[in-house]
């Protein structure tokens, strides 16, 4: 059972510029119909992995940062620190069932996106927690110091679907 | 009738006391307020879908996608707006200050709007029921572009969240299923950071 590590976040306002940073990254508050109807827009237009590839870029990036400013050098306090930023920044609750270099399986208790979505429109029958999965392979890249794209993630149970908890494979291709 | 900006609200005053907000999600890593689940994600994030999309898709469909990320931001900020000016932050903050319905509360939505990080930005000109006119001196989605100047204004967002706050202002009551009260205006943007101009300019009307 991992211990979780006592995240360390620093809100900073830009008073001239109207601004809010979180860890040094310009951040905004937005609401579930706001990543409800962006995803909508990714599935209609057919572009769930170009929302997926830019979440797991921007979140690569944040959690290199953070593993970097920090000092976050041990496996089990890398995991930690993404689970715990993750659920810091409303996405929900995550857990690691397990990680390897070249896989692992994820575990969503909570998902704002999964409950944003049925808050707005009910149940779906498909996955539409693009923004979580992108967030997951971005984790793992940055844990791992690996790349960008090295991690693929798919979602084999959602919330939005019925199921309890969301759950997700990743693997190397 | 135009309004010269004169407003009882005290936008400093909200500025300051809003801007303070810190929010961080709870033993379930949601957030709740206002109505609504939150989120709070790097900028970065939003801004690099929108750009890539917009540029991504085929010409023909290039309006049909701007009007979706403006839609996005029209239901966000309907319903989240209406969670703000009916929250007990509103209540204590900006309240106070409101004699004229509903300018005041326009003017201290803008305010609110500006403190929470979505733009620096004022009414500067509103005919009470027909239109308005916001300047946005700074905002995270001109950061699309970094160098040069685009033909084409990006900020979807502030389009979406003007014209919402004037379907609260004066598109009749607050319909949590915004089937009627959302989408009585629109909104265009005439000017934009992004294209080299010295602020953003956002004209609403009827739709």
């Amino acid at each position: 059972m991992l211990q979780p590590t006592q995240l360390n976040l620093k809100h900073e306002f830009d008073a001239d510029r109207m601004r809010h940073y979180l860890n040094g990254q310009l951040s905004v508050l937005h609401c579930h119909h706001y990543a409800s109807l962006y995803t909508q827009l990714a599935i209609d237009a057919k572009e769930t992995d170009l929302l997926a590839g830019v979440a797991e870029e921007t979140f690569a990036g944040v959690l290199t940062d953070y593993f970097q400013k920090n000092d976050t050098e041990s496996l089990d306090d890398r995991v930690a620190a993404a689970c715990d930023y993750f659920a810091a920044v409303g996405l929900g609750k995550m857990s690691v069932a397990y990680l390897g270099n070249d896989s692992g399986q994820i575990v969503l208790e909570e998902s704002h996106v999964d409950k944003g979505w049925m808050k707005k429109w009910g149940q779906f029958d498909a996955p539409v927690n693009h923004i979580g999965r992108g967030y997951i392979a971005g984790m793992f890249s940055a844990i791992w110091g690996k790349p960008l794209r090295t991690y693929q993630v798919r979602e084999t149970e959602s919330i939005v679907m019925g199921a309890e908890k969301s759950c997700f494979k990743v693997y190397k291709d | 009738m135009t309004t010269t900006m004169t407003t009882n609200v005290n936008r400093p005053k909200i500025i300051e006391d809003m801007s303070k907000i810190q929010v961080v999600g709870d033993e379930r890593g949601l957030i709740e307020g206002f109505n609504v689940f939150v989120q709070q994600l790097p900028a970065r994030f939003w801004n690099s879908f929108a750009d890539r999309l917009v540029n991504k898709v085929e010409p023909a469909v290039v309006e049909a996608t701007e009007y979706l990320l403006v839609n996005a931001a029209h239901e966000c900020g309907y319903h989240t707006g209406y969670g703000i000016i009916t929250s007990q932050e509103w209540q204590a903050v900006v309240q106070p200050m409101v004699k004229e319905v509903p300018e005041d509360i326009l003017h201290g939505a803008f305010a609110v709007f500006t403190a929470w990080g979505w733009a620096k930005s004022e009414i500067v000109e509103l005919v009470p029921g027909e239109k308005m006119v916001v300047r946005a001196y700074d905002y995270y989605e001109a950061d699309v572009v970094e160098h040069g100047t685009s033909n084409r204004p990006a900020a979807y967002m502030i389009r979406g969240v003007c014209a919402a706050f004037m379907d609260l202002a004066y598109g009749g009551d607050y319909d949590p299923t915004g089937k009627t009260g959302l989408h009585t205006f629109q909104c265009e943007q005439t000017r934009g950071i992004e294209c080299g101009d010295d602020y953003g300019e956002f004209v609403v009307t009827r739709a």
